[in-house]
């Protein structure tokens, strides 16, 4: 075991002497891009997280008067108020609570349980296992995705009625039941897709490290499979894994919004981005009211944008291949 | 050579036969096992049980789900795919056998403006490396990504037809000024993706013996671009057609319902919120098909042109 371990400080020091996160994230922070896009992060999911607490209305009360509704920006509604008079800042913010719980929970099936397990497996095992693992994901990625992800809400919408009645009346989620079971339905849809990018990432740095010495050293010294992937190759694997789910949480949190937008997602009076800009995205709606959708989608624009540069600049850290070369 | 390529075809679709069968099963139990009779739905409340009886029997409603499902695949065989609850008189390859059409020329038209546009911004990224322009170019073009299409529609719908009076609205045919909005907003998403691997694609031609010699033995800048570094990096680009094409299903969606155009996605998403059951199988099952056949399309049409490729794969890569 010392020897392994001694061989995997080894691997891992390299050529500079300082650890290689610190290093990373020094990097990280000499890209000015990445830096607005990380407080930009901050500033979105502590506002949704902390939405009860920030929130300065009700998200769900209406006021419907007709000065009420969809009130323009002011002192006291920031972002306005929508057409049943309800305020949108405050709703903005737990639709930005949906988009931080709805990527966490698919990131954790998709990513971390079928994305960094199934990755680990083809990786370390090879032989058809990897085959069988890498072409599926081949294929599935190749599909129009979106399309089956509406066959399987449509096909679990219509039995959920039932659903959440009982579990309205039987458990303590009350008027929140039908909110989770839909959320349920679409985390299930987008999961099934949500696995193939991280595993091919998880591979392809399981199979590279496999090969080093001190694996073979722990192999020699008789550690279990569990012990050689968990304490040997999930480490140096989980770098790269992190920068792949990075690049891909735009498009996990685009799939929430892109369901609800179509009214098969989280439906209203739940708050998503999708529901907000349904309500707001028609050329008359925004010819009249334009900061209905304004106010609704420029966050989450926002939040993919900051997100997609933020993967960029790690994929450009961990690949310096493509950028440094001359 | 033919031989290898043969068989390197061989294995993709024999990969892709499974997953398709796994995806059609288990779309198939979970739309048929929904709750309501099919043939109410088809037939509305007045019907003669003789019709009903046949219904029944020509897809097997009320016998188990896998005898349903084997009689489903035997009339898919027969070319029929079952009937729509929505467009009564119609079957569901009636429904969406026109659409397609229409869909597919859009679609092939803002392929072809993704990857018009994204080669030459990934070219000049990678040449403009090092300096502020490199990651100006990318993302700016990642900016335009990160817009949803239904945000970016109404946005410019009310700019380019409302304000500025430029182009107009409506479905007036596929081959219509009209559809310039639709096919520009389905494809600037798009574009960032292709620049992006394009750049990574230059960037690692650069280094090639072979533009050394061009540029050592006096070639035009401009030569060198072109017809050394452009033309080769562009090789492996044929490959990133395939992964464009689930963007461009998905933008559809929205471009077509936003639009009013008569096309698949539009046809999805009003079979998905009926539900429709048959019209949404046969969307899943045919758009599954169809991708897996262009992937494997592009991917002969790849080894054939980089050799390199049908080697690796023939070594068992």
């Amino acid at each position: 075991m010392a020897i392994a371990d001694a061989a995997q400080e080894l691997y891992s020091a390299g050529p500079i002497a300082q650890p290689r996160r610190f290093r990373m994230l020094r990097a990280l922070i000499r890209k000015k891009l990445a830096v607005i896009a990380i407080v930009y992060l901050l500033v979105f999911y502590s506002g949704g997280i902390f939405a009860p607490l920030v929130a300065p209305y009700n998200p769900n009360r209406q006021e419907l008067t007709v000065e009420a509704r969809r009130q323009g920006p002011s002192a006291e509604h920031i972002f306005g108020t929508d057409a049943l008079g309800r305020d949108l800042f405050s709703r903005v913010l737990y639709a930005a609570r949906t988009t931080i719980l709805f990527t966490l929970v698919v990131i954790l099936t998709g990513g971390l349980v079928l994305g960094l397990g199934l990755g680990l497996l083809a990786g370390y095992r090879g032989g058809w296992v990897d085959t069988a693992i890498m072409r599926t994901g081949e294929v599935l990625g190749g599909l129009p995705t979106l399309i089956l992800m509406l066959a399987i809400t449509a096909a679990f919408r219509g039995r959920i009625n039932d659903l959440s009645f009982w579990l309205e009346d039987h458990t303590w989620l009350g008027s929140d039941a039908k909110t989770l079971v839909k959320f349920t339905i679409i985390v299930g849809a987008a999961t099934p897709f949500a696995w193939i990018g991280s595993s091919r990432i998880v591979r392809g740095q399981a199979l590279s490290i496999r090969e080093s010495s001190f694996v073979t050293a722990a192999e020699a010294m008789g550690a279990s499979t569990w012990r050689i992937v968990s304490r040997h190759i999930l480490p140096g694997v989980m770098p790269l894994f992190i920068v792949g789910l990075s690049a891909s949480m735009a498009g996990i949190a685009g799939s929430e919004v892109a369901l609800s937008y179509l009214g098969l997602g989280i439906d209203p009076p739940g708050s998503s981005f999708g529901n907000l800009i349904g309500d707001a995205g028609f050329v008359r709606t925004f010819e009249q009211y334009p900061h209905l959708l304004l106010v609704s989608s420029l966050p989450v624009i926002f939040f993919f944008y900051a997100w997609n540069l933020l993967g960029d600049a790690l994929v450009d850290l961990f690949e310096p291949r493509t950028h440094t070369q001359r | 050579m033919a031989s290898g390529l043969f068989g390197y075809t061989v294995r993709r679709l024999l990969w892709a036969v499974p997953v398709i069968f796994i995806i059609s099963v288990a779309v198939f139990y979970m739309l048929r096992l929904a709750p309501g009779d099919p043939v109410d739905a088809i037939l509305q409340k007045n019907y003669q049980e003789e019709q009903a009886a046949l219904l029944r029997k020509k897809y097997g409603y009320d016998e188990p789900i896998h005898v349903q499902y084997y009689k489903y695949m035997k009339n898919l065989a027969q070319g029929d795919l079952g009937i729509s609850t929505r467009h009564r008189d119609f079957t569901a390859s009636e429904v969406i056998l026109p659409k397609v059409w229409v869909s597919s020329q859009i679609g092939f038209m803002a392929l072809l403006i993704i990857f018009s546009l994204g080669i030459p911004v990934g070219v000049y990224a990678a040449l403009a490396r090092g300096t502020f322009l490199d990651p100006l170019t990318i993302s700016s073009w990642l900016a335009l990504d990160a817009i949803p299409v239904f945000v970016m529609i109404p946005v410019v719908q009310w700019l380019f037809a409302l304000k500025l009076g430029i182009v107009g609205l409506g479905y007036e045919g596929v081959w219509s000024s009209h559809m310039v909005l639709p096919v520009l907003v389905l494809s600037l998403p798009g574009v960032a993706g292709v620049a992006r691997l394009m750049r990574a694609s230059v960037v690692g031609v650069l280094n090639e013996d072979y533009v050394r010699t061009a540029r050592a033995k006096g070639l035009r800048e401009r030569t060198v671009i072109i017809t050394h570094i452009t033309r080769n990096a562009m090789l492996p680009m044929v490959t990133v057609i395939g992964l464009s094409l689930p963007g461009i299903a998905a933008g559809s969606l929205f471009v077509e319902q936003l639009f009013g155009i008569p096309g698949i996605g539009q046809e999805s998403l009003a079979a998905a919120l009926a539900p429709d059951f048959d019209v949404i199988l046969a969307l899943v099952l045919f758009g599954s098909f169809l991708f897996v056949m262009a992937n494997v399309v592009i991917d002969v049409v790849y080894s054939m042109i980089d050799p390199r490729i049908r080697v690796g794969a023939a070594r068992g890569g």
